[in-house]
């Protein structure tokens, strides 16, 4: 029986790559990332994997010739918490708030219907834990092509609303009809949040919890909850005679099946909170947002538990038509000046970070941000790492994922000039293999909104 | 029979007059407005200050006090309460502040004041012999009255004894509290003072805040100005056709008490915190051709010139506060007065509340303490407001045919330990005690 599926496993992938014709870069300039830059070479792709790369590879008879000449070629870009194709996520502009950085991540828009308020923890609030975002995921979400314009090739899909919003997955950046085929890896852990999912409101009417400690504590108690659910289901599934059968909870199920857990923290007191709640929940923990990650308690609160923070990109900024008179609090004007220092410093004291689009979607925005970072001390390179090679080990993918490497997927990005620049120009993205050219209006430089069109000989995909 | 009512009448007649009639010696009369005179007697006949000097004598039967080595002052007047209108702020029953309604003017505070209000002897405890009492915006009893109120009522200048309000009225007029609209977008100064606080809330509860625009606030307070501006237009039109008598004139309340605004007899109090709404306010006084009093501002900005040459007093608020946002500096509230002071402008004491009205003398003391000269302080809780409340004839210094409103104390009254020996309102000796001497007492004899 095995052997008939492996079989057939192998079946498949042949006929696949029967179908799939290679594409070779030649004469590019290859930043892999994980190795050193070679300044001349080719890549070679098929069956949307990365078939070679270096300085003297042979171009395979059937292979469409791409003449890199004067391009750049590098990793596709890795979103490490995003919420592209997430229903309901897309209104950027409800998450531009003030500049003291209110939001973590999109503002949710959908209204859903009300349900009655929770009376404690039993009534699970604002907890979906069981969603995973592969499932909820529209692959026709026009951001996706935005932010395929801005080089991203993947990302890390979150549900974000609620205390227990759900799990992420690690997705391609495709816009096919199936949403499957966009998916790496289904789970990527638990999307941890202290905002209701109904967004807004809060204290009045909402029910429980109303307040932070509320939050926490019901944290907490789901935690404690998981683990005596799971003592009961293997005691039952052990010798299930004689015993009462133990209530099914999806709540808590969501939960057990996620391996890791994303806990926000911006300010430097929550981040010290959340490292500690972290260790006593007893769960592998990513820490989002780190708005403050600056400050040098921040630092070694990171430093001393070896953390892993994934940094927003979202820098806070001004208000926008705001009182021309109002005098901003020097704390609010401080971390607006010093929030995009964060990656340089953390990069500097040796913490392991990620980059994240937070709620940012246009090419323009993107590219802006990450020369933000950079004009604020982070080289080139280090940049490029935290939006590729790192994230990729952040959530275990490196084998697949974030390098340009022979055996990898085939997720690249050719430009013209340096990556970040805001004068470089896009030529392709290579998703799974996929060429997708984005629309002249929507490289980097050219503004708001944009549209890739699938081009090319092996653009659209079967 | 008849002789024997008529020896009644006479005693009771006699009883009266010795009520408000006695003899100060050797006391040290601090006038406010004059060079202090130590050793001198004061003469109080008929509620009033009948003489001053060294040489007077007390007439024959007369009641003597003996004031050997203490002060004489006058009371003091705090600018800006809700004494009597208000008991206790959070039980809604013992609240009758104010009333809903977007313009307001003919409501009086003075007949809502309740005289037997326990805050009245605890008040005066403390040398504070009148106060102005505001109605507030918005009917305070009811919650949510929703929408914005311009006018709330008139302010009264009372005396802080009587058994009506009848009694202890002194000005039922004494300014119209008027709340000119402001730009209220959010962010910047103002409004929360921890904003540590709200910041994790708007965390907590991402998107929950209603922001608001500079635009849109600005929009809204241009048709909240119109909407003020049309209401003073009606009020002038009813004027016109008042004075004309036309047949058919209706009288209307609200107009009828706009009246003495219009003409000048009467004072708009504004409250205005931010420099740009002291200039807002001032600039529609400016067009309406009224006086104005500035409420409780919280910075001085480059307003100064322009309240000095234009005689605009300015009531300033309690300095026994908390710097009013995180970046302010920790003696923003304390120097304030001095500023004021220093630019010219004439200035008085409010505590804006009833709890604290008490403290009132250690508000202005504080300011000495940051810059504000003594004597100005003691004039800020005396003389100076009893002037912009329209009663500086009456009250407010010791003087010769002003009211016997007077404390006998120990020491300086801006002192805390200064203790008050005793207390005439209109030359009447009012009682010390009330309900934390009481308490004291009670809970002393406790075994």
């Amino acid at each position: 029986m095995r052997n008939l599926v492996t079989a057939l496993l192998i079946f498949c992938g042949c006929a696949f790559g029967a179908d799939s014709a290679a594409i070779a870069i030649r004469n590019a300039k290859i930043v892999t990332v994980s190795g050193s830059v070679i300044p001349k070479g080719t890549v070679v792709v098929r069956n949307g994997l990365i078939q070679d790369v270096g300085e003297n590879v042979s171009i395979p008879g059937d292979a469409v010739v791409v003449d890199g000449e004067g391009m750049t070629v590098y990793p596709g870009l890795v979103d490490a918490l995003s919420t592209w194709g997430m229903p309901g996520t897309a209104a950027s502009g409800a998450a531009r708030g003030g500049g003291r950085g209110a939001t973590t991540t999109a503002a949710p828009a959908a209204a859903t219907p009300a349900a009655p308020p929770a009376r404690g923890p039993e009534d699970r609030p604002s907890t979906t834990s069981w969603i995973k975002a592969a499932d909820e995921i529209q692959a026709t979400d026009k951001r996706i092509e935005s932010a395929r314009s801005a080089g991203f090739t993947t990302a890390a899909v979150w549900p974000t609303r609620g205390f227990f919003a759900g799990q992420g997955s690690l997705v391609d950046l495709l816009t096919g009809e199936k949403a499957g085929e966009m998916v790496l890896v289904p789970s990527l852990g638990q999307y941890i949040s202290l905002t209701r999912a109904g967004g807004g409101g809060g204290g009045m009417g909402g029910g429980f919890p109303s307040a932070l400690m509320g939050m926490i504590s019901y944290i907490r108690q789901i935690y404690l909850d998981a683990g005596h659910y799971q003592l009961v289901k293997d005691a039952y599934a052990k010798n299930p005679r004689g015993m009462q059968r133990p209530e099914y909870d999806r709540a808590l199920e969501g939960v057990l099946e996620s391996k890791r857990i994303l806990l926000p923290a911006n300010r430097w007191v929550e981040i010290d909170r959340m490292i500690h709640f972290a260790a006593e929940l007893k769960q592998p923990a990513i820490y989002y947002g780190i708005r403050e990650g600056f400050e040098d308690r921040s630092v070694k609160y990171l430093k001393d538990a070896n953390a892993t923070v994934l940094i927003s990109m979202k820098w806070p900024e001004k208000a926008r038509d705001q009182d021309p008179e109002a005098e901003d609090p020097y704390r609010q004007m401080l971390i607006r000046e010093k929030a995009p220092t964060t990656p340089a410093v953390l990069k500097k004291a040796g913490i392991k970070f990620a980059l994240y689009s937070d709620g940012l979607d246009t090419p323009r925005d993107l590219q802006r941000a990450v020369k933000k970072a950079i004009d604020n001390g982070l080289s080139r390179e280090d940049a490029l790492r935290a939006l590729t090679l790192s994230p990729a080990e952040i959530y275990g993918v490196q084998d697949r994922l974030g390098s340009i490497e022979k055996g990898k997927i085939a997720n690249l990005v050719v430009t013209k000039g340096e990556i970040f620049d805001d004068r470089t120009k896009i030529e392709f993205v290579l998703v799974d293999g996929n060429k997708f050219v984005p629309a002249p209006e929507a490289a980097p430089a050219g503004g708001r909104g944009g549209a890739t069109a699938p081009s090319g000989p092996n653009g659209v995909k079967k | 029979m008849k002789t024997f009512g008529l020896l009644i009448a006479c005693a009771i007649a006699a009883c009266a007059a010795a009520n408000d009639t006695f003899f100060i010696r050797g006391v040290d009369v601090y006038p406010v407005t004059g060079a202090e005179m130590k050793g001198v007697s004061v003469l109080v006949q008929d509620g009033k200050i009948a003489d001053i000097g060294a040489k007077i004598v007390a007439p024959k039967g007369m009641k003597i006090v003996d004031g050997k080595g203490l002060r004489l002052y006058p009371g003091m007047i705090d600018s800006n309460t809700e004494l009597g209108l208000s008991e206790v702020s959070a039980e809604r029953v013992t609240v009758d502040t104010g009333e809903l309604g977007e313009f307001m003017p003919q409501l009086k505070a003075l007949s809502a004041v309740n005289p037997e209000s326990e805050h009245f002897p605890v008040v005066r405890a403390n040398g504070i012999t009148s106060v102005m009492t505001f109605p507030a915006s918005g009917g305070r009893g009811g919650r949510g009255g929703g929408g914005s109120q311009y006018i709330s009522g008139q302010a009264a200048l009372i005396h802080m004894d009587g058994w009506t309000w009848e009694d202890m009225e002194i000005n039922r007029s004494a300014a119209m509290h008027l709340i000119y609209p402001s730009i209220a977008s959010r962010g910047g100064r103002g409004g929360l003072a921890n904003v540590d606080f709200a910041d994790e809330i708007a965390l907590l509860f991402a998107g929950g805040s209603a922001a608001g625009t500079f635009t849109e606030a600005k929009r809204n307070y241009e048709t909240q100005v119109a909407k003020l501006t049309e209401f003073f237009d009606n009020a002038r039109q009813y004027q016109k056709e008042r004075t004309a008598n036309l047949p058919g004139f209706k009288r209307d309340l609200k107009f009828e008490a706009m009246l003495p605004v219009l003409e000048g007899k009467v004072p708009v109090a504004v409250p205005a915190s931010r420099e740009r709404a002291i200039h807002d306010a001032i600039a529609f006084a400016d067009r309406e051709h009224i006086k104005i009093v500035i409420l409780a501002p919280q910075e001085l900005g480059k307003e100064g010139p322009e309240l000095k040459s234009k005689n605009i007093p300015v009531i300033l608020g309690r300095t026994e506060a908390l710097p009013e946002n995180q970046d302010a500096p920790y003696d923003y509230a304390e120097s304030l007065p001095g500023e004021f002071y220093k630019a010219g402008v004439k200035i008085a004491f409010g505590t804006f509340n009833n709890e604290f009205s008490r403290n009132l003398p250690y508000n202005a003391a504080r300011a000495v303490a940051y810059g504000l000269p003594y004597d100005a302080a003691l004039k800020a809780v005396t003389i100076n407001a009893a002037e912009i409340w329209g009663a500086g004839d009456k009250m407010g210094s010791i003087e010769k045919g002003k009211w016997a409103d007077l404390m006998l104390v120990t020491g300086d009254p801006l002192e805390v330990p200064t203790q008050i020996k005793a207390l005439y309102i209109k030359g009447k000796e009012v009682d010390l005690s009330n309900k934390q001497t009481r308490l004291y007492q009670k809970y002393l004899a406790r075994p």
